[in-house]
């Protein structure tokens, strides 16, 4: 138990924050009221320096086929962290604050900032305990506390009824996700007898798949599909991304996405990347629904993209395609363990990428507002036409804005190629040569929408006159939202530039050590315990010996 | 000259028995990376003036400060000797592994390679860019502010590409520099832009160089294949030992005979020989100094650097197919040109034609295989030829843009003109060989080095020699016909229709620009009334003193280690990879054998030095047999000696001729010509008997009409056909296919019905289809 509670460091950090943040959000006093959001940058900032300590001492190690991935894992989601949270400044209690600051009584009951910030947090903790699992319970529940608030925050970031409608539908095809990728767990149990990942995969390893683990992996994919918004479970993204407010559509894209990815690695590390006719694959079953889900995936969010009008419409899209995009990292497997031939080590890197480029592309949108002819809550900034000229009007977010999306298309040298890269040599080093091919038609026919993004803002005459009833102007809290835009778009460049440091890191995160067949037979025997415990340090060590630079 | 002399010295005692052509193997040190980055903070300061709309002259001066730092680097650089001589890594380029296994890697660094010949490149170039910055800083007043910061700008990019170019330790960054001068060139020629005639004369540059850098990078990718190196001092020492990167011989194989030919197309291209020289002349549009500095002295020398750097890989083949296609396309050339200035007016574009003419004779130094007169002649070219392009500067700076031959006669005698004149005078005595002046001695080692190269070396190199002499005459004939009609005779001149004059009045200082000022203010003033040709001011008067007086002291560097080395530029030679053993110049070691075979001569004893260049490394001269043979004749004399009365006389019978047909009435005393009125000669009456020909030679043999109907024409029609192929089935093709998407995507558009039931309806289904498609696999 100590063991395992020395490697969750940082979530406890991260839950003590949010306890924090939740009494700081009812102060009568503006000024606690206000220090919500710099608490919470702070506790995501301690969580990260914690990971990434734990990262660099070479331990602690997960019981699981991956040993090393959580502490890269927990440093990604800590620095995304702290762009998602900077980025909601402004979003939650505009009315409310306005309104105190006209001299009504502070009333806590009317505020919703303290539990806005502490769902956001909770939902971050659940993130990072999802990377630590080593058990389905533990999965399950992590994957849970991510997910749960997300629902609560779609509908708390507008007063408009769009967002109450994308709530309903999140939460209720959530929950129909959720119960998928529940009975998968249920059925891996009923199939291996254990809920532990280590001993799962030795049994799978000794026993080979039965038809009710097979069902289980089925279901446990699928159902999680909804988490990455993949192809069949793609369906909610688009609505529930228009509804919330950029912000938390920000939050949406990185998130559960993330979880969703971490638990499929999990998954199939469980299984084993040991099949096939040259033992380094997914069973062919797997691999065939993996295949599938990947190209559809991709292909249906980058042509639904190209039909919309709306911004974020195309970026929920694109999401879908990026998630298509790292099917084919999870598919290739770790490969021999080198940076170009482990789609492990991609998919780490790409979720690292895609969180912080897709977070600046939000950021500029939540940036501006534009006035609503009903008077009410001013409209958010969402089809082409605002964003035509923003280079004129606005030319730090337009070169923002520039940036980060070129670099979601994969325009060397940005961050976004960097990342891609790797899934097309991972993909070709698996001999997927067909999925690459359709890897990279679907790059081309993502170069039409983002470029047309770049079009509208950079190169199209401004519609509307600057100050006019129709142009769009800066968001109350300009400042912070472009802020984390331009540290997203900083963070592009200069992180290209230390490429080969974070395939480095990438690379001892995504290490595999294969399960080891016939530890478990063992474990039948008398002393099971003892032994079980013996090849569960046996590979600790084995983990440890790994490079972790 | 004893400063000169005095490392000199020390490199002749340097002189080892090495066995090859030198290769710099030291380290050179690392504050040469000084000589470009001044040049480059410069252009970073000009950017700067520019964005903060300077309007003063302080752009110009912060460039000729600059450069000048430049040249003096430069100069302690040379002044170290040999000692210096080494490769600089400044920093890491581009180091590229290439395939898995094989280990070959490309390495590229920021890196210079300095040897003679780079040192000897850079004192001229750094030199002339800090005089010629002088000269522009006045002669590009009248359009100080961001013209005047744009003009820098490029000058200063220039230098600086320059010098990574003949500085370069490896082929990759040599390119880097070839590159962008071209550019600065284009930048430089389309100056004035709002010019139709200017920017058409930009893109032909560009273009047309375009064509042989195709060339120079073929070669530098077939270098990297054969070799698996671009870097010089590895392929340098891989060429003496005659193999390639495998450890293969190499003599014999194509890589010595198509990668000559290929970096001589990139030769061709920039140094304007062969069909490649209309640009030049067009890029006289540029600003004079502009010609002065990059389209006579420097860039368009980069050619003969490029074969002269690269000499070894020439002269390993023992064929020399590639040299002597060098030499016979530099005497064409060089006659071509000639020809062509016979009936030129313009006396910008007669320089440019000169130019051509002169570069043709280093081409075929280098490829007749006298290394060391190619290299002296760019040398002293550089000098002489830059201070005509600014007399002719300050001639068209004052009579506002005028060139014609036939509307200015006797600026002589015009006030304020005479420094002009003089300098005018020096450099066109350089140009045409008269005994004494830098040019005779540099030309006169080529031509000499015509006969002394026996035929079976390079073929037909006797007639080369007799078309480089023929040449030689005509040169003199024309450089004189300008200096005889524009400068002396009786006063007369026509302003031409550029206003350059509106912002002398500093310069100048005196009446003349208060009454030019006032002149202009009059409405409707006609061309002539009121206009004053302002002379030159200190910048420029001084700038080409300088100059002038460099085109007279260089011709003694002809006499510095002449018995070593035959002048100071074989002292340079030596010492890097242009050195060679040129047939009845250098590797005497056994002289009498020379004697024997070439049966001659006094006094052969100053011939006597061994040059440090194995003739056996490169196949060349492999045994003594061809020792023997390895020197001509001319009227069974020693080349080398006659060549000095034998030019001489050819030149002064250029010029007398020049006098006869243009010279003024009672020139000189002498009374040979008979002009007294401005554009009325003898020679009008010689034309008239030639009937066309003389109109066929002023429009330049229409070889410009013949490009035009040859190339332009055909690519034109053939543009329109791709087109048309291009809009009805590229176009439809790619249209088609990118409709695909679009097409899918209203296809599934109907399942995004905002439902919340049908959207779970379709995950379930859609599971429930990934189900049936696993079971199907497993059925399988």
């Amino acid at each position: 138990m100590a063991e395992k509670i020395a490697t969750i460091w940082p979530e406890i950090v991260l839950f003590i924050t949010t306890c924090v943040v939740m009494i700081l959000g009812l102060s009568p006093n503006k000024q606690w009221r206000s220090l919500c959001l710099p608490a919470s940058v702070a506790g995501l900032v301690i969580a990260g320096i914690l990971a990434a300590w734990g990262m660099r001492e070479g331990g602690p190690v997960a019981d699981t086929a991956l040993p090393l991935m959580p502490g890269f894992v927990k440093v990604t989601i800590a620095v995304v962290g702290v762009l998602l949270v900077i980025v909601q400044a402004g979003l939650i209690d505009r009315r409310e604050e306005a309104l105190v600051s006209t001299g009504r009584p502070f009333n806590p009951l009317r505020t919703n900032r303290a539990e806005y910030f502490s769902l956001v947090l909770f939902s971050l903790t659940g993130l990072m305990l999802c990377a630590s699992a080593s058990d389905l319970i533990w999965l399950f529940l992590a994957l849970e506390l991510t997910s749960l608030p997300t629902y609560v925050m779609v509908a708390m970031s507008s007063s408009r009824d769009r967002a109450q409608e994308a709530a309903v539908k999140y939460f209720y095809l959530g929950a129909l996700g959720a119960a998928t990728f529940l009975y998968g767990f249920v059925m891996l149990y009923g199939g291996t007898g254990t809920l532990k990942l280590g001993p799962m995969a030795e049994i799978i390893a000794t026993e080979g798949i039965n038809p009710i683990t097979l069902i289980g992996l089925l279901l446990t994919i699928a159902g999680l599909g909804f988490k990455i918004a993949a192809v069949p479970m793609h369906f909610y993204t688009a609505d529930v991304y228009q509804g919330a407010a950029a912000p938390v559509t920000a939050f949406l894209a990185f998130v559960p996405k993330t979880a969703g990815f971490i638990a499929l690695l999990l998954v199939c590390a469980t299984v084993g990347w040991r099949f096939g006719e040259s033992g380094d694959a997914l069973p062919e079953s797997l691999r065939v629904m993996l295949w599938v889900m990947a190209a559809v995936t991709m292909t249906v969010g980058n042509v639904l993209a190209i039909l919309q009008n709306s911004v974020k419409r195309v970026l929920a899209y694109s999401s879908i395609a990026h998630s298509g995009y790292m099917l084919v990292g999870l598919l290739a497997g770790p490969g021999d363990g080198s940076f170009p031939s482990s789609g492990v080590s991609a998919v780490l890197f790409y979720l690292a990428a895609y969180g912080i480029t897709n977070t600046g592309a939000f950021a500029v949108i939540a940036s501006l507002e534009r006035r609503a002819a009903d008077r009410g809550e001013p409209l958010e900034v969402d089809s082409f036409d605002d964003l035509r000229g923003l280079w004129k009007r606005e030319p730090a977010l337009g070169v923002v804005l520039a940036i980060v999306t070129l670099s979601l298309l994969g325009f060397p040298p940005l961050l976004g190629f960097m990342a891609k890269l790797p899934l097309f040599t991972a993909g070709i080093s698996s001999g997927e040569i067909a999925l690459v091919v359709i890897l990279g038609l679907n790059s081309a026919i993502a170069a039409f929408y983002y470029l047309r993004i770049v079009k509208a803002a950079m190169i199209d005459d401004p519609k509307a006159e600057a100050g006019s009833a129709d142009a769009a102007s800066r968001h109350p809290s300009y400042q912070l939202r472009f802020a984390t835009g331009m540290c997203s778009a900083v963070g592009v460049i200069g992180l290209s530039m230390l490429a080969g440091q974070i395939a480095g890191n990438t690379t001892s995160a995504g290490s595999y050590v294969p399960p080891v067949a016939g530890a478990s037979e063992a474990a039948e025997g008398v002393f099971a315990v003892v032994e079980q415990e013996a090849a569960g340090e046996a590979r600790t060590e084995t983990a440890s010996s790994l490079p972790t630079s | 000259m004893t400063m000169l002399s005095m490392p000199l010295g020390a490199l002749s005692n340097l002189v080892a028995a090495a066995d090859g052509p030198y290769i710099a193997t030291g380290e050179a040190p690392q504050w040469v990376a000084l000589i470009p980055a001044l040049p480059l903070l410069g252009a970073v300061l000009c950017l700067i003036c520019a964005c903060l709309n300077v309007k003063n002259k302080a752009p110009g001066y912060l460039t000729v400060g600059l450069l000048a730092g430049s040249f003096v680097t430069t100069l302690v650089a040379f002044l170290g000797g040999t000692d210096n001589y080494g490769v600089a890594t400044i920093f890491r380029w581009i180091h590229a592994s290439i395939g898995a296994d094989s280990g070959t890697s490309l390495v590229s660094n920021f890196a210079f390679y300095f040897d003679g010949l780079s040192m000897l490149w850079m004192l001229f170039v750094t030199g002339l860019a800090t005089v010629i910055g002088l000269y522009s800083s006045e002669y590009m007043s009248g359009d100080k502010g961001l013209g005047y910061c744009r003009f820098f700008f490029a000058f200063n990019v220039f230098v600086f590409s320059m010098s990574c170019l003949v500085m370069a330790d490896n082929l990759l960054l040599l390119f880097l520099g070839w590159e962008g001068v071209g550019l600065c060139s284009y930048l430089l020629i389309g100056y004035y832009y709002k010019k139709p005639e200017a920017v058409a004369a930009a893109k032909k540059a560009f273009i047309i160089n375009r064509i042989g850098d195709l060339g120079l990078l073929m070669a530098i990718g077939a270098t990297f294949v054969v070799f698996g190196t671009v870097e010089l001092r590895p392929l340098f020492e891989m060429i003496a030992a005659g193999i390639d990167a495998n450890g293969e011989a190499i003599g014999g194989t194509w890589a010595v005979v198509v990668i000559p030919l290929l970096l001589t197309a990139g030769a061709f291209g920039k140094s304007a020989q062969l069909f490649f020289y209309v640009w030049l002349p067009d890029a006289m549009e540029g600003p004079t100094p502009v010609s002065a500095l990059i389209h006579a002295a420097t860039m368009v020398t980069a050619g003969v650097y490029l074969i002269a750097r690269m000499f070894p890989l020439y002269a390993a083949d023992d064929a020399m197919i590639a040299l002597t296609v060098v030499a016979w396309a530099g005497a064409i050339t060089a006659f071509w040109a000639a020809t062509i200035e016979f009936a030129q007016y313009d006396i910008k574009r007669i320089m440019g034609y000169s130019t051509i003419s002169q570069l043709g004779f280093m081409f075929a130094g280098l490829g007749l295989l006298g290394t060391t007169g190619a290299v002296f002649h760019v040398f002293t070219h550089a000098f002489f030829k830059a201070t005509l392009f600014l007399c002719c500067g300050a001639v068209m700076h004052g009579f506002g843009g005028q060139l014609s031959l036939r509307r200015l006669s006797g600026v002589m005698w015009m006030k304020g003109f005479g420094i002009t004149a003089v300098c005018m005078l020096i450099g066109c005595l350089s140009l045409s060989g008269v005994p004494f002046t830098a040019g005779y001695f540099s030309k006169d080692m080529i031509l000499a080095q015509a006969f002394a190269t026996p035929g079976d070396m390079i073929g037909g190199a006797y007639f080369i020699g007799l078309l480089l002499l023929l040449t030689a005459a005509m040169t003199a004939y024309y450089t004189f016909r300008v200096f005889f009609r524009v400068f002396v005779g009786p006063k007369y001149f026509e302003p031409g229709d550029d206003d350059h004059g509106d912002d002398h009045g500093d310069d100048h200082g005196d009446d003349h620009s208060h009454a030019h000022d006032a002149a202009k203010e009059e409405p409707g003033d006609a061309l002539h009334t009121g206009f004053h040709p302002h002379a030159p001011g200190w910048a420029m008067n001084t700038a080409m003193v300088l100059l002038a007086v460099g085109t007279i002291v260089i011709a003694s560097l002809y006499f510095v280690n002449k018995k070593e080395d035959h002048g100071w530029a074989g002292t340079m030679v030596k010492y890097s990879s242009a050195a060679y053993a040129s047939p009845g110049l250098g590797h005497k070691g056994d002289g009498e054998k020379k004697d024997e075979a070439v049966g001659l001569l006094p006094a052969d004893a100053e011939a006597g030095a061994v040059m440090p260049v194995s003739l056996v490394a490169e196949g060349v001269v492999a045994d003594e047999d061809a020792t023997a043979k390895a020197s001509g004749t001319l009227f069974g004399y020693d080349p080398f000696k006659i060549m000095y009365y034998v030019s001489a006389v050819l030149g002064l019978i250029g010029i007398i001729a020049a006098a006869w047909f243009h010279g003024p009435k009672g020139l000189a005393g002498l009374g040979i010509g008979n002009r007294v009125e401005p554009a009325k000669v003898r020679m009008d009456a010689v034309a008239a008997r030639f009937g066309p020909i003389p109109r066929w030679a002023e429009n330049k043999w229409y070889v410009d009409e013949l490009y035009h109907i040859v190339f332009v024409k055909v690519l034109l029609v053939s543009s329109h056909i791709y087109h048309a192929i291009d809009k009805l089935v590229i176009d439809g093709i790619v249209d088609l296919l990118g409709s695909l998407p679009r097409w899918l995507g209203s296809l599934l558009r109907p399942s995004q019905s905002g439902v919340l039931h049908s959207y779970a309806t379709g995950m379930v289904a859609g599971s429930a289809v990934l189900v049936a498609l696993i079971v199907l696999v497993a059925l399988l």
